[in-house]
């Protein structure tokens, strides 16, 4: 026995011992100091870029309360006439979003059941499609929902505005059912068969308590998506005015005062309700204790549920697919080739001009969220500051809670010439608005891998001989590589379709959706079905380039 | 290396009151241990879910700082080393294999790590895998494999970097009972035969019996009792490690009487029979409470006519008392019988499975236990949380 250790050890004096300049490097920044470093860096540029230019649209508010008053609460011709504008817009954007998300959850359930729980040929293809309107810019949508419902008769106004938001909120609130019910295992639901309960009885008290979590997310998100869009809503409006909308509209005819004033409003009540339900969500009970067995039992029968899943898929497509996606069946009844190639204007000039412009600002927004939105995420789910790391990671949640017009808005006034006056509007106003917004899009699908990867791997990898840093390149990345295409991939697609942040600092500079937005303002219609057929083709790229991502993970 | 192991005092590893708390003090995992393993021993921590004893192999492998007290590898404190420096191979209870690299991959990862030329990892990898008769599977991933297969591998990756200490955190735990009943031996064998420094965590007293040079047991953060398998199986030094080795019945009773020769009569309670017993390792006064121990397979069993003073067998040493036999359970190798007291205390004789019997369920039999097999123990404050496994 000691023979053998002793040879060992000849050998391991034999041998070179030349670490690879890559591993030195690692060693090198594996220090905690480097570490601490980044840390430091990080929290500086969140703070910066998201607390930023919430907390100065505040003391902005402060400062100029007589501003606001003069222009607000007391102008010399109109008297209160604009606070009582601005109470009716909220008033408009808040019922529209509750309704479109009430409507979304009713119409979710059967469907989220059924892209989950049933098989049957064409479902990847329901899926997709489902999902599709997430990547889609709003306006675009708006657009083709304008047109889609123009056959009916149906003008720009409230019930368009609330069809438009139905349509691009709806894919979030599946899309959170569906995480749910994925991971959530049928054996519950099998155990409460054999104890001899009804299919809706035990949707109703086994699988929809444990659905409300998922529910809630997704509730949360399409509300917020529908209280700050913009672009499809300037194309629905018509004579109505949102709140987004109200705030565009003062941000152009430069009533900064006005504008500050409502856009710190929507931002406050914005952060209430997320903080209220961030609160809320572990306490309600959404189930009702008592069971009708026999009605119950007798909807549940087969008849009932075959009668049921046809209309939710009738409603699906009459309400939100063929909406959606209608633009595209007019590329042939309009005369795009005359207007938009032909044309003294050179609208496909600007079209193109504007395309690199998105495509621009989504890739560098991607790039600058990776390179600060990794660390971010490792900071909330490895470092252990205890308190510090729950308000981060609610204070994360801030800009897709917030309207992206106000943030936009907001963004504006903190580095724009009324703030620090580092920049004009224009291309690097956009991509900072943009990346502020985006943040956690990118982030939170990090914090999602990194939570459910293993730890036990990355100490084995230490215990083997590999520094800090080697074990982040070789062992953690390869894990969690999915969750950052996933994060690019988000960030981008909602940084391709954002309207309203856009329009409040854009300057000269044109992104797509506005311009969807300027050509149908114009009655450009053939031009704007043109670029729109065009950002749902790419958009459905970037779909389904996710979903081949997500789903190796599983393999 | 040489020079220490002509001095042969040092031993590999040492703790030194070591202490580790989380959740800022609030619980204590690690209560101020101290223990030393000797180089070429294979150690085993035991003891129930929650006593510690990972807590302390990840203190010594790096993975954890101890909130108190040092770490000493060959006589030196090693607390400013992290753990990829320390030079340890781990094993995991869950294999913790790299599901994205194949199992060369997996492999040769510590030998990269260290920078060493490419003829010696492939030499290095090729032992290792050959070892643990992998070296077929080189170019798969590891998910062909279940889950004795990843634990080879596991092992593998463990020793291909030649690491002297090897640390094993229940590496036999995920594995189905037969079959890491047969590779224990195999495990052993290996770290035998490389020579290595071993500690195996696990729960599982069989394991520790079976395998170990020496077993430490440790129960809420503190080591109870170390020795070798045989000592602590004959000479438990508390009702917790007699009732956590092995099957051991317990029964309360008082001290009658104290004899010369250090022994003692007792009287177990309730009218139960009285007995004599030997008193090692307290000392007791008369009428203290006591509770005595003594494990299944050393309960005699004699029919009620049996003849002692003709028998082959000097049966001197041997207390009898009757007692009633409850029930009979065959159960392939051994057979066991239940027992009951006048006081209608309880216990339990274990026999083989050929032992030849003709007792009738429900009548009088004789028992009888060696005074040797007995040990005496003060009744502890709360007995119940004594006797409970955990």
């Amino acid at each position: 026995m000691r023979k053998i250790i002793q040879k060992a050890d000849e050998n391991k004096t034999e041998i070179e011992f030349n670490l690879p300049i890559s591993l030195k490097i690692d060693r090198f920044f594996s220090k905690p100091v480097y570490r601490k470093g980044l840390d430091a860096i990080t929290i500086i540029f969140f703070l910066l870029v998201i607390l930023g230019p919430i907390i100065n649209i505040f003391s902005t508010i402060f400062l100029n309360i007589p501003a606001i008053r003069n222009d607000v609460f007391a102008d010399e011709l109109l008297g209160n006439l604009q606070w009582r504008n601005i109470l009716t817009s909220l008033g408009y954007s808040f019922s529209i979003a509750a309704i479109a998300v009430g409507i979304d959850i009713i119409l979710a359930l059967p469907i989220s059941i059924i892209l989950t729980r049933y098989n049957f040929r064409g479902k990847k293809i329901l899926d997709a499609l489902v999902d599709l309107p997430m990547a889609v810019p709003t306006s675009a949508l708006g657009f083709s929902v304008l047109l889609f419902w123009g056959i009916f008769g149906i003008e720009p106004g409230f019930t368009l505005i609330l069809f438009g938001h139905i349509v691009f909120t709806f894919p979030y609130i599946v899309r959170n059912m569906k995480i749910v019910l994925e991971k959530l295992d049928t054996l519950y639901e099998d155990a409460a068969r054999t104890l001899g309960a009804s299919g809706i009885t035990i949707f109703r008290t086994i699988t929809l308590p444990m659905m409300k979590q998922g529910i809630i997310a997704g509730a949360i998100l399409a509300f917020t998506r529908s209280l700050g869009e913009t672009g499809a809503t300037l194309i629905l409006s018509g004579l109505i005015e949102t709140a987004p909308i109200m705030i565009v509209g003062f941000r152009r005819q430069l009533e900064l005062p006005s504008a500050s004033f409502l856009a710190g409003i929507l931002i406050l009540i914005s952060l209430l309700l997320l903080f209220s339900i961030k609160f809320l969500t572990r306490k309600t009970g959404l189930p009702i204790k008592s069971v009708w067995t026999r009605l119950e039992g007798f909807f549940s029968h087969k008849y009932f549920r075959y009668f049921r899943d046809i209309m939710t898929l009738v409603i699906l497509f009459v309400l939100i697919l063929v909406p959606a996606f209608y633009v595209t069946t007019q590329i042939i009844n309009e005369d795009f080739i005359g207007e938009l190639f032909l044309g003294q204007d050179y609208k496909w000039a600007y079209l193109y001009v504007s395309f690199m412009n998105s495509i621009q600002i989504g890739a560098l927004a991607v790039v600058i969220n990776i390179i600060f939105g990794m660390p971010f995420a490792f900071i909330i789910t490895k470092r252990k500051w205890g308190r510090v790391i729950t308000i981060l990671d609610t204070i994360l949640d801030i800009p897709i809670a917030i309207p992206s017009a106000a943030l936009g808005f907001a963004t504006f006034l903190f580095w724009g010439p009324a703030g620090l006056n580092i920049f004009q509007s224009g291309f690097f106003m956009i991509l900072f608005v943009h990346i502020a917004f985006t943040f956690p899009y990118m982030v939170r699908p990090i914090i999602g891998v990194l939570e459910s990867s293993n730890k036990g791997v990355e100490e084995a990898a230490r215990t083997l001989g590999a520094s800090n840093l080697t074990v982040f390149r070789k062992i953690t990345l390869p894990n969690i590589k999915q969750g950052i295409i996933a994060g690019c991939i988000m960030v981008f697609t909602r940084s391709l379709g954002e309207t309203g942040a856009t329009i409040v600092v854009m300057g000269n500079i044109r992104t797509v959706p506005v311009l969807i937005v300027d050509w149908v303002e114009a009655s450009a219609f053939p031009s704007a079905v043109f670029a729109s057929v065009i950002v749902i083709i790419f958009s459905a790229f970037l779909i389904f380039a996710l979903r081949i991502v997500t789903k190796k993970r599983g393999g | 290396m040489l020079q220490k192991k002509e001095v042969g005092k040092i031993p590999s590893i040492e703790l030194v009151d070591v202490t580790k708390t989380f959740n800022e003090g609030n619980v204590i995992a690690v209560d101020s241990i101290s223990l030393q393993i000797d180089e070429g021993d294979y150690v085993f921590l035991l003891g129930p879910t929650g006593c510690g004893k990972t807590t302390t192999l990840r203190m010594i492998a790096g993975l954890e700082k101890p909130t108190k007290g040092r770490v000493l590898i060959d006589g030196k404190d090693i607390e400013a080393i992290p753990p990829e420096d320390r030079d340890m191979g781990f094993i995991f209870q869950h294999f913790e294999i790299f599901d994205h690299l194949t199992v060369w991959e997996n492999v040769t990862f510590g030998l990269e790590m260290r920078g060493y030329s490419d003829n010696y990892i492939i030499r290095e990898a090729e032992k290792a895998l050959k070892t643990v008769g992998l070296l077929d599977y080189a170019d798969e991933y590891p998910n062909i494999f279940g889950n004795p297969g990843l634990q080879k591998l596991g092992i593998a990756r463990a020793i291909a970097t030649g690491a002297k200490i090897l640390i094993m955190d229940e590496p036999l735990g995920s594995l189905d009972p037969k079959v890491s009943s047969v590779f224990r031996h195999e495990l052993r064998n290996l770290i035998k035969d490389l020579g290595l420094t071993a500690i195996h965590v696990t729960h599982n007293q069989e394991e520790a019996m079976s395998i170990a040079d020496k077993i430490i047991i440790m129960r809420s953060g503190k080591i109870l009792q170390m020795g070798t398998p045989y000592e602590l199986y004959e000479n438990p030094n508390s009702i917790f490690v007699a009732n956590f080795l092995g099957e051991t019945n317990f029964l309360q009773g008082f001290v009658l009487k104290l004899l010369e020769n250090d022994q003692m009569n007792i009287w177990i309670r309730l009218g139960g029979p009285k007995i004599i017993c030997n008193n090692f390792n307290n000392r007791f006064n008369l009428d203290d409470n006591i509770v005595i121990s003594f494990r299944f397979e050393d309960v005699y069993l004699f029919p009620l006519n049996y003849d002692f003073e003709n028998s082959p067998f000097d049966w001197s040493k041997i207390q009898t008392f009757k007692v009633i036999l409850e029930a009979a359970r065959f159960i392939g190798a051994t057979k066991r019988f239940y027992l009951i007291l006048d006081n209608g205390d309880s216990f339990v004789s274990l026999k083989p499975g050929n032992f030849e019997e003709n007792f009738i369920i429900r009548e009088e039999i004789i028992a009888g236990i060696n005074l040797d097999d007995i040990h005496v123990f003060k009744t502890p404050e709360n007995l119940f949380n004594e006797l409970s496994l955990t």
